[in-house]
């Protein structure tokens, strides 16, 4: 009883919360299911026939095949980039620390319009036509600071003095980070990683100025929401539901499994990954 | 000295591991902003999609003078400030049910309400078309029950519409933030003020309220900065009345290629909304609810 006071109706708010969050998600599930073409209630029916026409179309499979190129891109160049920028700033201290750190997430303090706006402007600069390089290049910048934040959160909490301990031992730095730092950290990586690519694969405010003629997942979708009017586009947004929803709960899972694991080796008094 | 040793140590030095960020944020961040912010003072091209010298304030001075552009920015000010503090106003009771009152459901709660934060931005706005359409399915569900004869006209094309997608965009991280607010404020605190005597009421305003408001300004603000600037919700939602100053940017860059015109645009945003920021701190400090923290 010590966790709990009365609630006083904040659980019957919240309960409406959470009926206000799923209900048009769900909506949208449900009729991408539909035997006709209908949007709205009465629901006449089951049916695959949305699913068949959508996995069947070429610029729907174009679309999805840029957006995975795209999110793996960005998340395997954030990973690379991102682990180096947060072991060298783990190991920073004092005043270099505070201001490389604000250096890092700099790229957070603007909303997405202005982010989009001046990179189409940059890239028309330096005569960098718009391509999916110039989306991934956009993408890195957008997902750097999230992937930074997770990091360093987990990164600041390790025993940096084991690492030491190793070189005193005589391991190199190559043996210190394959022996000793990736695997107290390899959980993270992925929770981190997977929430890179899903972010990744659902921007839209960003991608929609530097991409050119290209096409991904959420302009697809885009590009439909101004024309179709039958379930397809469902189809193409429980899709893109399900695969950011489920990468979210694989990442959320990790994170709380090796929160679970840091405890337990805590308790028996020694960190033994 | 440690420093000293632990660079002979490693042949990386932390600087050298950072290196590659700095560079790619310089290269994708700061160069593109200043790029942005030189254009906003360049004089547009003769071809559209073009700017150059003579230096000028002209694209400014148009953007202020332009009374479609007060009505925009008016719209985009008001839609930001429903959105911003009806959703800072339904996150305080879920948050503070998550931290004092879920016990064993918090963390099933709390996962629910996180994984909407990844349920695409697209497809909530396309979700809210479709519920709050002529024949949509909140429509058609009222009138098969029988509560409306015809269906109700005034839900979708507004901002009305455009305010409920947003809120429902940002709630999921605002519940995050006001609930990781929430943490070091023991419930003894709040057993004291009942075992006082303080009711319901007395408990929120003189306890709970003055705890959380810093974390609840900033998650003002940032909800107010994101919706206000916002530009494709108003494009599906908005119709015609609803449409926001965000939209009219976006168009000058990509349909009617006065770069200058939309850099000023978006650059008198933000410093509108870099105003905000500084009034909502100095408005906390005044009160002296910048620095008030409790931990059990």
């Amino acid at each position: 009883m010590t966790d709990r006071i009365r609630s006083h109706g904040t659980g019957a708010i919240t309960v409406g919360v959470l009926v206000f969050l799923y209900a048009p998600l769900m909506i949208v599930v449900l009729f991408s299911f539909h035997s006709t073409g209908g949007l709205s209630f009465p629901f006449q029916g089951f049916s695959l026939r949305w699913y068949e026409a959508v996995l069947g179309n070429t610029e729907f499979r174009r679309a999805l095949a840029n957006s995975t190129i795209v999110a793996f891109s960005t998340s395997l160049a954030t990973l690379v980039i991102g682990m180096l920028a947060s072991l060298g700033i783990a190991k920073m201290h004092g005043r270099l620390r505070s201001v490389i750190g604000a250096f890092f997430f700099v790229p957070l303090t603007l909303p997405g319009l202005f982010i989009g706006l001046s990179l189409l402007v940059w890239f028309s600069r330096i005569e960098l036509p718009p391509s999916l390089t110039t989306v991934t290049f956009a993408h890195v910048i957008y997902v750097f600071p999230y992937f930074i934040l997770i990091l360093l959160a987990v990164l600041d909490r390790l025993d940096l003095t084991l690492e030491e301990t190793a070189a005193d031992l005589g391991a190199n730095a190559w043996q210190v980070f394959w022996k000793v730092t990736f695997p107290q950290v390899w959980p993270i990586m992925i929770a981190a990683s997977c929430l890179t690519f899903a972010l990744s694969f659902d921007e839209f405010i960003i991608t929609f100025f530097v991409i050119g003629s290209e096409s991904t997942l959420p302009m697809y979708i885009w590009s439909q929401l101004r024309r179709t009017v039958n379930p397809t586009i469902n189809v193409i947004s429980t899709l893109l539901l399900a695969t950011t929803m489920l990468l979210w709960v694989v990442a959320f899972v990790a994170v709380l499994r090796s929160e679970r694991r840091r405890r337990y080796s805590i308790s028996k008094g020694a960190f033994t990954p | 000295m440690v420093t000293v040793q632990r660079l002979e140590r490693l042949p990386l030095g932390p600087l050298a591991l950072a290196l590659p960020a700095i560079i790619g944020i310089a290269l994708l961040f700061v160069a593109p902003f200043i790029t942005f912010v030189v254009y906003s003072v360049l004089t547009a091209g003769v071809l559209p999609f073009q700017a150059d010298a003579p230096i000028t304030l002209d694209a400014y001075g148009h953007f202020l003078n332009s009374g479609v552009n007060h009505n925009l920015a008016r719209n985009s000010a008001w839609t930001g400030l429903f959105a911003a503090v009806t959703t800072v106003a339904i996150s305080l009771p879920v948050a503070f049910w998550l931290r004092y009152a879920a016990g064993s459901h918090r963390n099933l709660v709390l996962l629910l309400i996180t994984a909407t934060i990844f349920a695409s931005y697209l497809v909530r706005i396309y979700a809210w078309r479709s519920m709050l359409g002529q024949n949509g399915v909140l429509n058609s569900a009222l009138i098969s029950v029988g509560v409306i004869d015809a269906p109700l006209q005034f839900l979708l094309f507004n901002r009305f519409a455009v305010t409920i997608a947003l809120i429902h965009i940002f709630l999921p991280y605002v519940v995050l933030l006001l609930y990781a607010a929430l943490g070091p404020v023991s419930i003894n605190l709040l057993e004291a003020a009942q075992d006082l005597g303080a009711g319901v009421t007395r408990r929120w305003t003189h306890v709970l309220l003055p705890l959380v408001a810093a974390p609840a300004a900033t998650a003002f603000i940032f909800v107010f900065i994101l919706s206000a600037s916002d530009y494709v919700t108003p494009q599906f939602l908005g119709g015609t009345k609803g449409i926001m100053l965000g939209v009219r940017i976006q168009e000058s860059f990509l349909k009617t290629g006065d770069w200058p015109a939309g850099a000023a645009g978006a650059l008198t945003m933000l410093v509108a909304f870099l105003l905000l920021y500084l009034i909502v701190s100095f408005a906390l400090r005044l009160l002296g609810l910048r620095s008030v923290r409790f931990v059990s």
